[in-house]
C-alpha cells in the first residue's frame, strides 16, 4: 500500500499533466483566435484559459509577432521588382492578353 | 484576395495598350514574388513567372472575376514551383506535429517560453531577422510552406487557399498554424538566446 506522501506527489504530478493538456488544447486553438475566426464557445475557453495562464499568453504573442512580421514581409517583398521578359516574349503575352484576342479564343 | 490581381483585371478589362502592359507587369510581378518566396531563387522564380503568364496567355478566354483570376494564377504558379523544387536541394516532406512543435518551441517545452523582445518590424527591417525568417520558411516542408505564404504573405483568405491547393478549409487551417509554429519556433531561438542581433551597419 502506498503512502500518503507517495499520492500527494503523484497528485501534484497529474496537475501538472492536465494543466499541459489545457495549454496543448489551447495551442491547436491559437491561429484561429488570431485570425479571429474561432467559434465563441472555444474563443471564451481560450481567454478564460489565458487569464491563469502566463506561458500561453507569452506564446500566443510571441506567434502574433511571427505572423505579423510575415505579413510585413510579404508586402515589402512585392517592391522586389521581376527581371524584364525578353522581348520577344513581352510581345507576345501583350497580343494574347487584348480583348479581342480573349474574345477570340472564348468563341473557339 | 490579392488586391493587385483586382487592378491587372481592371487593366485588363479597359483594352487600352498601356494598361494592358501594367497589368503584365503586375500579374509578372505577382507571381515573381510568389516563385520567389516558394523557390529561394531567381532562375526558379523568373521561370515560374514567364511559364505561368504564357499559360495566362493561351488559357484566359474570358474576364473572369478577380478572385477566379487570383486562384488560377497562383494554382498554375504552385505547380510551376513545385515542379522546379524537383530540381532544387530544398526537398523535405515529412509532417509537423503539433506534440514535437510545443516540444521545440524552447527547447524543453513551448509552455515555458519567455517574453519576445523584438517588434513585427524587426523582422522585416533587421537584416539577421530577416534572413532568419528566410531559411525558416524554406526549411518548411513544402504544403506547409505553400499554404503559408498564400495565406500570410499573398493575403489570400481560407477559401481562396484551399482552392489553389486542392484541399480542404480545416487541413488549409491546420498547415497554416503548424507552419506559423514552426516559424516562430525557428525564430525564438535567435531572440532569446545569446546571439541577439548586432547592430544594423549601413552603407
Amino acid at each position: 500500500m502506498r503512502s500518503k506522501a507517495t499520492y500527494k506527489g503523484h497528485g501534484a504530478q497529474r496537475q501538472n499533466i492536465m494543466a499541459n493538456r489545457r495549454c496543448k488544447r489551447i495551442f491547436a486553438l491559437l491561429s484561429d483566435y488570431l485570425d479571429g475566426t474561432l467559434p465563441a464557445r472555444d474563443c471564451r475557453e481560450l481567454e478564460r484559459h489565458l487569464e491563469g495562464c502566463k506561458p500561453c499568453i507569452v506564446f500566443l504573442e510571441s506567434l502574433k509577432t511571427t505572423v505579423e512580421g510575415c505579413r510585413r514581409y510579404g508586402q515589402n517583398e512585392k517592391r522586389n521588382l521581376p527581371p524584364k521578359l525578353p522581348r520577344e516574349l513581352r510581345a507576345r503575352l501583350l497580343a494574347s492578353l487584348r480583348p479581342e484576342s480573349i474574345r477570340a479564343r472564348g468563341k473557339a | 484576395m490579392n488586391k493587385q490581381v483586382e487592378e491587372a483585371l481592371v487593366d485588363l478589362k479597359s483594352g487600352k495598350p498601356q494598361e494592358v502592359e501594367r497589368a503584365l507587369e503586375t500579374l509578372q510581378g505577382i507571381v515573381y514574388g510568389f516563385g520567389m518566396k516558394v523557390c529561394g531563387t531567381r532562375e526558379d522564380a523568373e521561370d515560374t513567372a514567364q511559364e505561368t503568364l504564357i499559360r495566362l496567355a493561351r488559357e484566359l478566354k474570358e474576364f473572369p472575376n478577380a478572385r477566379a483570376l487570383a486562384v488560377w494564377l497562383y494554382k498554375v504558379a504552385k505547380t510551376q514551383c513545385l515542379m522546379s523544387r524537383r530540381k532544387s536541394k530544398f526537398a523535405p516532406a515529412q509532417m509537423l506535429t503539433l506534440d514535437a512543435l510545443m516540444v521545440k518551441g524552447s527547447g524543453s517545452s513551448a509552455l515555458h517560453v519567455k517574453p519576445w523582445e523584438i517588434t513585427p518590424e524587426d523582422i522585416t527591417l533587421k537584416k539577421e531577422l530577416r534572413s532568419k525568417l528566410e531559411d525558416a520558411i524554406l526549411a518548411l516542408p513544402k504544403h506547409y510552406r505553400l499554404v503559408l505564404l498564400l495565406r500570410d504573405m499573398e493575403q489570400l483568405d481560407t477559401r481562396e487557399a484551399a482552392e489553389v491547393m486542392g484541399i480542404s478549409e480545416k487541413t488549409t487551417k491546420m498547415r497554416l498554424h503548424r507552419a506559423r509554429v514552426f516559424l516562430r519556433n525557428a525564430l525564438e531561438g535567435y531572440v532569446q538566446g545569446p546571439r541577439r542581433p548586432k547592430a544594423e551597419h549601413h552603407g
